[in-house]
Protein backbone atom coordinates (compact mmCIF):
# COMPACT_ATOMS: atom_id res chain seq x y z
CA UNK A 1 0.00 0.00 0.00
CA UNK A 2 1.51 3.35 -1.15
CA UNK A 3 0.86 6.08 1.59
CA UNK A 4 0.65 9.52 0.56
CA UNK A 5 1.58 11.73 3.07
CA UNK A 6 1.56 15.67 3.38
CA UNK A 7 4.57 17.62 2.07
CA UNK A 8 5.12 18.84 5.49
CA UNK A 9 5.64 15.64 7.30
CA UNK A 10 7.95 14.29 4.40
CA UNK A 11 11.40 13.28 5.49
CA UNK A 12 14.54 14.70 3.90
CA UNK A 13 14.46 11.06 2.35
CA UNK A 14 11.61 11.24 1.17
CA UNK A 15 11.79 14.62 -0.27
CA UNK A 16 14.87 13.65 -2.10
CA UNK A 17 13.16 10.60 -3.25
CA UNK A 18 10.42 12.42 -5.25
CA UNK A 19 12.74 14.99 -6.26
CA UNK A 20 15.04 12.40 -7.78
CA UNK A 21 11.74 10.70 -9.48
CA UNK A 22 10.82 14.21 -11.11
CA UNK A 23 14.45 14.37 -12.82
CA UNK A 24 14.18 10.69 -13.52
CA UNK A 25 11.10 11.30 -15.23
CA UNK A 26 12.25 14.52 -16.76
CA UNK A 27 14.84 12.39 -18.53
CA UNK A 28 12.69 9.67 -20.35
CA UNK A 29 11.32 11.69 -23.79
CA UNK A 30 8.97 8.83 -24.40
CA UNK A 31 5.48 7.64 -22.72
CA UNK A 32 6.71 6.87 -19.53
CA UNK A 33 8.44 10.13 -19.32
CA UNK A 34 6.88 13.65 -17.20
CA UNK A 35 6.41 15.07 -20.76
CA UNK A 36 3.95 12.46 -21.87
CA UNK A 37 1.96 12.81 -18.61
CA UNK A 38 2.31 16.53 -18.61
CA UNK A 39 1.12 16.64 -21.71
CA UNK A 40 -2.28 15.13 -21.33
CA UNK A 41 -3.63 17.59 -19.37
CA UNK A 42 -3.58 19.76 -22.09
CA UNK A 43 -1.09 20.79 -24.95
CA UNK A 44 0.26 18.62 -27.08
CA UNK A 45 -3.51 17.97 -28.39
CA UNK A 46 -5.57 16.13 -27.66
CA UNK A 47 -6.16 17.16 -24.40
CA UNK A 48 -8.04 14.60 -22.35
CA UNK A 49 -8.29 16.65 -18.62
CA UNK A 50 -12.19 16.98 -17.57
CA UNK A 51 -13.24 20.32 -16.47
CA UNK A 52 -16.77 21.49 -15.40
CA UNK A 53 -18.19 18.10 -15.52
CA UNK A 54 -18.71 15.55 -12.82
CA UNK A 55 -15.58 13.50 -14.41
CA UNK A 56 -13.45 15.93 -13.12
CA UNK A 57 -12.77 14.26 -9.56
CA UNK A 58 -12.93 10.51 -11.37
CA UNK A 59 -10.64 12.06 -14.08
CA UNK A 60 -7.90 13.60 -12.04
CA UNK A 61 -7.90 10.63 -9.60
CA UNK A 62 -6.87 8.20 -12.23
CA UNK A 63 -4.57 10.80 -13.68
CA UNK A 64 -2.35 10.79 -10.44
CA UNK A 65 -2.80 7.31 -10.07
CA UNK A 66 -0.61 6.51 -13.27
CA UNK A 67 1.41 9.79 -13.04
CA UNK A 68 2.43 8.28 -9.66
CA UNK A 69 3.34 4.53 -11.19
CA UNK A 70 5.39 6.28 -14.27
CA UNK A 71 7.30 8.32 -11.24
CA UNK A 72 8.25 5.34 -9.11
CA UNK A 73 9.33 3.41 -11.96
CA UNK A 74 11.88 6.85 -13.04
CA UNK A 75 12.94 6.34 -9.92
CA UNK A 76 13.64 2.85 -9.76
CA UNK A 77 15.27 3.33 -12.65
CA UNK A 78 17.36 6.02 -11.66
CA UNK A 79 18.37 4.61 -8.23
CA UNK A 80 18.56 1.01 -9.94
CA UNK A 81 16.49 -0.43 -7.05
CA UNK A 82 13.13 -2.13 -7.76
CA UNK A 83 11.80 -1.80 -4.69
CA UNK A 84 11.97 1.71 -4.09
CA UNK A 85 8.33 3.86 -4.41
CA UNK A 86 7.53 7.16 -4.31
CA UNK A 87 4.13 8.79 -3.51
CA UNK A 88 2.53 12.49 -4.58
CA UNK A 89 2.62 14.40 -1.53
CA UNK A 90 -0.28 16.45 -1.15
CA UNK A 91 -0.20 20.26 -0.69
CA UNK A 92 -2.99 21.64 2.09
CA UNK A 93 -2.75 25.01 0.98
CA UNK A 94 -5.86 25.85 3.96
CA UNK A 95 -2.70 24.70 6.68
CA UNK A 96 -1.41 27.97 8.87
CA UNK A 97 1.98 27.58 7.40
CA UNK A 98 0.41 27.54 3.84
CA UNK A 99 -1.48 30.50 4.89
CA UNK A 100 1.78 32.19 6.02
CA UNK A 101 4.41 31.40 3.75
CA UNK A 102 2.61 30.27 0.45
CA UNK A 103 4.00 27.64 -1.50
CA UNK A 104 5.55 24.61 0.30
CA UNK A 105 9.28 24.82 0.76
CA UNK A 106 10.40 21.51 -0.51
CA UNK A 107 8.62 22.91 -4.20
CA UNK A 108 10.97 26.22 -4.00
CA UNK A 109 13.92 26.78 -5.75
CA UNK A 110 16.96 26.58 -3.85
CA UNK A 111 18.39 29.68 -1.98
CA UNK A 112 22.03 28.39 -3.07
CA UNK A 113 21.35 27.77 -6.57
CA UNK A 114 21.64 23.93 -6.29
CA UNK A 115 18.81 22.43 -8.94
CA UNK A 116 15.49 21.86 -7.47
CA UNK A 117 13.36 19.54 -9.89
CA UNK A 118 10.19 20.69 -8.14
CA UNK A 119 10.49 23.97 -8.25
CA UNK A 120 9.84 24.32 -12.32
CA UNK A 121 9.25 21.79 -14.72
CA UNK A 122 10.29 21.91 -18.38
CA UNK A 123 7.89 22.69 -20.81
CA UNK A 124 8.72 20.01 -23.69
CA UNK A 125 6.64 21.45 -26.36
CA UNK A 126 6.49 22.02 -30.62
CA UNK A 127 7.27 25.18 -31.79
CA UNK A 128 3.87 25.83 -32.61
CA UNK A 129 2.70 24.87 -29.09
CA UNK A 130 5.63 26.99 -27.87
CA UNK A 131 4.61 30.06 -29.92
CA UNK A 132 0.30 29.31 -29.38
CA UNK A 133 1.16 29.46 -25.38
CA UNK A 134 3.51 32.48 -25.64
CA UNK A 135 1.13 34.58 -27.61
CA UNK A 136 -1.87 33.33 -25.43
CA UNK A 137 0.15 33.09 -21.86
CA UNK A 138 2.66 35.00 -22.26
CA UNK A 139 4.66 34.67 -18.58
CA UNK A 140 3.35 31.75 -18.06
CA UNK A 141 6.80 29.46 -19.15
CA UNK A 142 10.34 31.36 -19.69
CA UNK A 143 11.97 32.29 -22.47
CA UNK A 144 14.85 30.79 -24.85
CA UNK A 145 14.38 27.05 -26.94
CA UNK A 146 14.17 24.96 -23.14
CA UNK A 147 11.82 26.55 -21.35
CA UNK A 148 10.60 26.26 -18.01
CA UNK A 149 7.77 26.63 -16.02
CA UNK A 150 7.27 29.79 -13.67
CA UNK A 151 4.82 30.97 -11.43
CA UNK A 152 3.51 34.31 -9.71
CA UNK A 153 1.94 33.23 -6.14
CA UNK A 154 -0.34 35.54 -4.93
CA UNK A 155 -0.80 36.75 -1.20
CA UNK A 156 -0.18 33.77 0.83
CA UNK A 157 -3.75 34.89 2.93
CA UNK A 158 -5.71 34.41 -0.25
CA UNK A 159 -5.65 30.72 -0.37
CA UNK A 160 -8.37 28.62 0.43
CA UNK A 161 -9.26 28.72 4.40
CA UNK A 162 -10.35 25.62 6.00
CA UNK A 163 -14.01 27.06 6.56
CA UNK A 164 -14.46 26.70 3.16
CA UNK A 165 -12.97 23.40 2.17
CA UNK A 166 -14.82 22.01 5.48
CA UNK A 167 -18.42 23.65 4.04
CA UNK A 168 -17.63 22.01 0.52
CA UNK A 169 -17.10 18.35 2.75
CA UNK A 170 -20.81 18.68 4.04
CA UNK A 171 -22.28 18.70 0.49
CA UNK A 172 -25.39 17.05 0.49
CA UNK A 173 -24.80 15.51 -3.10
CA UNK A 174 -21.99 14.03 -5.23
CA UNK A 175 -22.95 16.88 -7.88
CA UNK A 176 -22.41 19.93 -4.93
CA UNK A 177 -19.45 18.38 -4.03
CA UNK A 178 -18.07 18.14 -7.24
CA UNK A 179 -18.75 21.56 -8.05
CA UNK A 180 -17.63 23.11 -5.01
CA UNK A 181 -14.56 20.95 -4.69
CA UNK A 182 -13.82 22.49 -8.59
CA UNK A 183 -14.34 25.78 -7.73
CA UNK A 184 -11.88 25.55 -4.63
CA UNK A 185 -9.29 24.05 -7.15
CA UNK A 186 -9.67 26.72 -10.04
CA UNK A 187 -9.19 29.37 -7.58
CA UNK A 188 -5.42 27.40 -6.12
CA UNK A 189 -4.45 27.50 -9.35
CA UNK A 190 -4.93 31.06 -10.36
CA UNK A 191 -2.95 31.58 -7.00
CA UNK A 192 0.04 30.35 -8.31
CA UNK A 193 0.16 31.92 -11.59
CA UNK A 194 2.48 30.98 -14.15
CA UNK A 195 1.86 27.94 -15.95
CA UNK A 196 -0.65 26.64 -13.44
CA UNK A 197 -3.07 29.55 -14.30
CA UNK A 198 -4.11 27.77 -17.93
CA UNK A 199 -5.03 24.25 -18.48
CA UNK A 200 -3.00 23.74 -21.52
CA UNK A 201 0.25 24.19 -19.54
CA UNK A 202 -0.67 23.17 -16.00
CA UNK A 203 0.50 19.89 -15.69
CA UNK A 204 3.94 20.84 -16.02
CA UNK A 205 4.37 22.71 -12.96
CA UNK A 206 5.37 19.76 -10.31
CA UNK A 207 3.22 21.80 -7.96
CA UNK A 208 0.24 20.67 -9.95
CA UNK A 209 0.87 16.86 -8.46
CA UNK A 210 0.65 18.28 -5.18
CA UNK A 211 -2.56 20.13 -5.57
CA UNK A 212 -4.39 17.90 -7.10
CA UNK A 213 -3.32 15.08 -4.58
CA UNK A 214 -4.84 17.75 -2.06
CA UNK A 215 -8.00 17.77 -4.30
CA UNK A 216 -7.93 13.79 -4.32
CA UNK A 217 -7.67 13.82 -0.42
CA UNK A 218 -10.45 16.28 0.08
CA UNK A 219 -12.59 13.91 -2.28
CA UNK A 220 -11.58 10.61 -0.27
CA UNK A 221 -12.25 12.41 3.11
CA UNK A 222 -15.71 13.70 1.70
CA UNK A 223 -16.32 10.10 0.59
CA UNK A 224 -15.68 8.27 4.24
CA UNK A 225 -18.13 11.34 5.61
CA UNK A 226 -21.17 9.92 6.44
CA UNK A 227 -22.74 12.80 3.61
CA UNK A 228 -19.74 10.77 1.23
CA UNK A 229 -22.09 9.46 -1.91
CA UNK A 230 -21.25 7.70 -5.35
CA UNK A 231 -21.57 9.82 -8.57
CA UNK A 232 -24.89 9.66 -10.21
CA UNK A 233 -25.06 5.79 -11.48
CA UNK A 234 -25.30 7.21 -15.14
CA UNK A 235 -21.22 7.96 -15.05
CA UNK A 236 -20.12 4.88 -13.13
CA UNK A 237 -19.42 3.29 -15.89
CA UNK A 238 -17.58 5.64 -18.13
CA UNK A 239 -14.16 5.33 -19.36
CA UNK A 240 -11.86 8.06 -17.96
CA UNK A 241 -9.63 8.10 -21.26
CA UNK A 242 -6.59 7.91 -21.96
CA UNK A 243 -6.50 5.56 -18.46
CA UNK A 244 -8.01 2.19 -19.01
CA UNK A 245 -10.13 2.01 -16.11
CA UNK A 246 -13.82 3.37 -15.34
CA UNK A 247 -15.17 5.57 -12.94
CA UNK A 248 -16.61 2.96 -10.87
CA UNK A 249 -12.84 1.61 -10.66
CA UNK A 250 -11.48 4.78 -8.92
CA UNK A 251 -13.70 5.51 -6.38
CA UNK A 252 -12.61 2.75 -3.34
CA UNK A 253 -8.98 4.40 -3.07
CA UNK A 254 -7.98 1.38 -1.47
CA UNK A 255 -8.03 -0.85 -4.68
CA UNK A 256 -6.18 1.49 -5.85
CA UNK A 257 -3.61 0.25 -3.37
CA UNK A 258 -2.53 3.88 -1.73
CA UNK A 259 -3.79 5.68 1.09
CA UNK A 260 -3.25 9.40 2.38
CA UNK A 261 -2.04 8.99 6.09
CA UNK A 262 -2.57 11.67 9.00
CA UNK A 263 0.79 10.99 10.43
CA UNK A 264 3.31 7.98 9.94
CA UNK A 265 5.72 7.55 12.74
CA UNK A 266 8.88 5.27 12.53
CA UNK B 1 -34.01 33.70 -14.29
CA UNK B 2 -31.74 36.50 -16.37
CA UNK B 3 -30.54 35.81 -19.45
CA UNK B 4 -26.95 37.73 -19.92
CA UNK B 5 -28.42 39.57 -23.00
CA UNK B 6 -30.41 41.28 -19.94
CA UNK B 7 -27.68 42.47 -18.23
CA UNK B 8 -26.60 46.22 -18.14
CA UNK B 9 -23.47 47.33 -18.43
CA UNK B 10 -21.90 49.44 -15.32
CA UNK B 11 -20.59 52.73 -16.01
CA UNK B 12 -17.18 51.87 -16.28
CA UNK B 13 -17.79 49.46 -19.03
CA UNK B 14 -15.82 46.82 -17.28
CA UNK B 15 -19.06 45.40 -15.07
CA UNK B 16 -22.41 43.90 -15.45
CA UNK B 17 -25.06 44.53 -13.58
CA UNK B 18 -28.14 41.62 -13.42
CA UNK B 19 -31.62 43.09 -12.32
CA UNK B 20 -32.44 40.72 -9.94
CA UNK B 21 -34.94 41.62 -7.18
CA UNK B 22 -35.65 39.25 -4.13
CA UNK B 23 -38.08 38.53 -2.42
CA UNK B 24 -40.33 38.38 -5.34
CA UNK B 25 -43.55 39.89 -5.85
CA UNK B 26 -45.19 37.43 -3.77
CA UNK B 27 -43.27 37.95 -0.62
CA UNK B 28 -40.19 36.65 1.52
CA UNK B 29 -40.50 32.96 2.26
CA UNK B 30 -38.38 31.53 4.64
CA UNK B 31 -34.60 29.47 3.04
CA UNK B 32 -31.43 28.39 4.84
CA UNK B 33 -29.31 29.14 1.46
CA UNK B 34 -29.39 30.39 -1.32
CA UNK B 35 -27.15 30.38 -4.27
CA UNK B 36 -26.45 32.78 -7.67
CA UNK B 37 -26.32 29.87 -10.35
CA UNK B 38 -24.98 30.38 -13.43
CA UNK B 39 -25.53 28.49 -16.85
CA UNK B 40 -23.56 28.33 -19.74
CA UNK B 41 -20.04 29.68 -18.60
CA UNK B 42 -17.34 29.91 -21.26
CA UNK B 43 -13.82 28.98 -20.05
CA UNK B 44 -12.41 28.53 -23.90
CA UNK B 45 -10.22 31.78 -22.75
CA UNK B 46 -7.73 32.70 -20.29
CA UNK B 47 -8.60 31.94 -16.55
CA UNK B 48 -10.57 35.14 -14.64
CA UNK B 49 -12.59 35.10 -11.73
CA UNK B 50 -15.78 36.76 -11.11
CA UNK B 51 -16.54 38.90 -7.62
CA UNK B 52 -20.21 39.25 -7.28
CA UNK B 53 -21.47 42.27 -5.27
CA UNK B 54 -25.24 42.80 -3.86
CA UNK B 55 -27.14 46.10 -4.46
CA UNK B 56 -23.54 47.96 -5.21
CA UNK B 57 -23.74 48.89 -8.84
CA UNK B 58 -21.03 51.37 -8.68
CA UNK B 59 -18.36 48.13 -7.70
CA UNK B 60 -15.34 47.50 -9.71
CA UNK B 61 -12.20 45.50 -9.36
CA UNK B 62 -11.10 48.03 -7.04
CA UNK B 63 -13.72 47.07 -4.95
CA UNK B 64 -12.69 46.07 -1.12
CA UNK B 65 -14.02 42.56 -1.10
CA UNK B 66 -15.77 43.36 2.17
CA UNK B 67 -19.50 42.83 3.57
CA UNK B 68 -19.50 46.42 3.64
CA UNK B 69 -19.70 46.81 -0.01
CA UNK B 70 -21.84 44.20 -0.39
CA UNK B 71 -19.26 41.41 -1.60
CA UNK B 72 -20.94 37.82 -1.69
CA UNK B 73 -18.17 35.87 -2.87
CA UNK B 74 -16.75 34.93 -6.38
CA UNK B 75 -16.30 32.10 -8.74
CA UNK B 76 -12.80 31.46 -10.24
CA UNK B 77 -13.03 29.78 -14.03
CA UNK B 78 -9.84 27.55 -14.93
CA UNK B 79 -9.40 28.79 -18.89
CA UNK B 80 -8.50 26.65 -21.57
CA UNK B 81 -6.39 29.49 -22.64
CA UNK B 82 -7.32 29.86 -26.42
CA UNK B 83 -7.67 27.67 -29.35
CA UNK B 84 -4.09 25.61 -30.16
CA UNK B 85 -5.80 23.39 -33.27
CA UNK B 86 -6.54 24.00 -36.27
CA UNK B 87 -9.72 25.84 -37.51
CA UNK B 88 -12.87 24.81 -36.17
CA UNK B 89 -11.08 22.81 -33.69
CA UNK B 90 -12.29 24.43 -30.40
CA UNK B 91 -15.86 25.17 -32.08
CA UNK B 92 -18.14 23.31 -29.54
CA UNK B 93 -20.53 21.08 -31.57
CA UNK B 94 -24.21 20.40 -30.47
CA UNK B 95 -25.01 17.65 -28.31
CA UNK B 96 -25.97 14.41 -30.32
CA UNK B 97 -29.06 12.98 -30.28
CA UNK B 98 -27.61 9.53 -31.78
CA UNK B 99 -27.98 7.09 -28.68
CA UNK B 100 -24.64 5.39 -30.27
CA UNK B 101 -22.81 8.36 -30.27
CA UNK B 102 -20.56 7.65 -27.06
CA UNK B 103 -17.92 10.42 -27.27
CA UNK B 104 -17.33 12.83 -24.29
CA UNK B 105 -18.88 16.28 -24.43
CA UNK B 106 -16.60 18.74 -26.40
CA UNK B 107 -13.81 20.01 -23.53
CA UNK B 108 -15.35 23.57 -24.23
CA UNK B 109 -18.73 22.67 -23.85
CA UNK B 110 -19.67 26.32 -21.43
CA UNK B 111 -20.25 24.74 -17.70
CA UNK B 112 -22.73 25.71 -15.18
CA UNK B 113 -21.54 26.52 -11.49
CA UNK B 114 -23.09 28.12 -8.29
CA UNK B 115 -21.62 30.46 -5.77
CA UNK B 116 -23.53 30.11 -2.02
CA UNK B 117 -24.56 33.70 -1.26
CA UNK B 118 -26.79 33.02 2.08
CA UNK B 119 -24.88 35.55 4.62
CA UNK B 120 -24.46 38.32 1.98
CA UNK B 121 -27.71 37.91 1.03
CA UNK B 122 -29.26 37.71 4.84
CA UNK B 123 -27.19 40.94 5.82
CA UNK B 124 -29.44 42.70 2.82
CA UNK B 125 -32.67 41.00 4.11
CA UNK B 126 -31.54 41.90 7.81
CA UNK B 127 -31.57 45.55 7.49
CA UNK B 128 -34.85 45.29 6.23
CA UNK B 129 -33.91 46.25 2.65
CA UNK B 130 -34.66 43.79 -0.64
CA UNK B 131 -31.88 42.64 -3.22
CA UNK B 132 -31.83 44.87 -6.29
CA UNK B 133 -28.79 43.95 -8.34
CA UNK B 134 -26.03 41.81 -8.71
CA UNK B 135 -22.66 43.16 -9.71
CA UNK B 136 -20.65 41.30 -11.77
CA UNK B 137 -16.90 42.23 -11.84
CA UNK B 138 -14.40 40.04 -14.12
CA UNK B 139 -10.97 40.05 -13.69
CA UNK B 140 -8.32 38.16 -15.41
CA UNK B 141 -6.12 35.66 -13.87
CA UNK B 142 -2.95 35.62 -16.32
CA UNK B 143 -0.09 33.99 -16.13
CA UNK B 144 1.89 37.18 -14.47
CA UNK B 145 -0.07 39.19 -11.95
CA UNK B 146 1.03 42.50 -13.29
CA UNK B 147 -0.96 41.66 -16.23
CA UNK B 148 -4.19 40.93 -14.31
CA UNK B 149 -6.88 43.55 -15.36
CA UNK B 150 -10.98 44.04 -15.24
CA UNK B 151 -11.63 41.55 -18.08
CA UNK B 152 -15.48 42.03 -19.39
CA UNK B 153 -14.21 39.84 -22.24
CA UNK B 154 -13.67 37.29 -20.94
CA UNK B 155 -16.89 36.67 -18.88
CA UNK B 156 -19.28 35.02 -21.30
CA UNK B 157 -22.46 32.93 -19.59
CA UNK B 158 -25.79 31.98 -20.51
CA UNK B 159 -28.07 33.66 -17.72
CA UNK B 160 -28.21 33.55 -14.13
CA UNK B 161 -30.46 33.37 -11.31
CA UNK B 162 -31.35 33.04 -7.70
CA UNK B 163 -32.16 29.79 -5.68
CA UNK B 164 -33.15 29.92 -2.37
CA UNK B 165 -33.41 26.71 -0.50
CA UNK B 166 -35.40 25.38 2.82
CA UNK B 167 -33.45 22.70 3.67
CA UNK B 168 -32.09 21.42 7.03
CA UNK B 169 -28.21 20.08 6.05
CA UNK B 170 -25.07 21.20 7.81
CA UNK B 171 -24.35 22.40 4.18
CA UNK B 172 -26.25 25.41 4.25
CA UNK B 173 -25.18 26.80 7.44
CA UNK B 174 -21.59 27.41 6.62
CA UNK B 175 -19.95 30.50 5.69
CA UNK B 176 -19.75 32.08 2.40
CA UNK B 177 -16.32 30.89 -0.09
CA UNK B 178 -13.97 33.51 -0.05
Amino acid sequence: MRIRKSVSTLSAVELTDIQDAFAAAYDLHDDRGYAHYAGLHGLPLPAYCQHGTLLFLPWHRAYLYFFEKALTDALRRAHDDQHTTVSVPWWDWTSSAAHRDGLPAGYLAHPDGKPNPLAAGPVTLGDGDLAGVRENLPGAITGGPSPVTTRDPEDPDELPRTGTVARALKAPTFSTFSTLLEGIHNGVHGWVGGAMSAVPIAAYDPVFWAHHAMIDRLWYLWQISPNGASPPASLLDQALAPWPVTVRQVLDISKLDYEYAAQVIG
Amino acid sequence: MVTAAEARTGSTEQTLIIDLPFPAEEGLGPFTRADLVFTGVDHSGSSYEVRLFLNNPAATASTPRTAEHGYAGRFTVFGHGGCYGDEGHCEVPARSADPTDLRLAHPLTPLDTYVTITDALRRVLDHGGALQTVTLVPVSITPRRADRRPAPDLLHFADVSLRAYLTSTEADAGPAGR
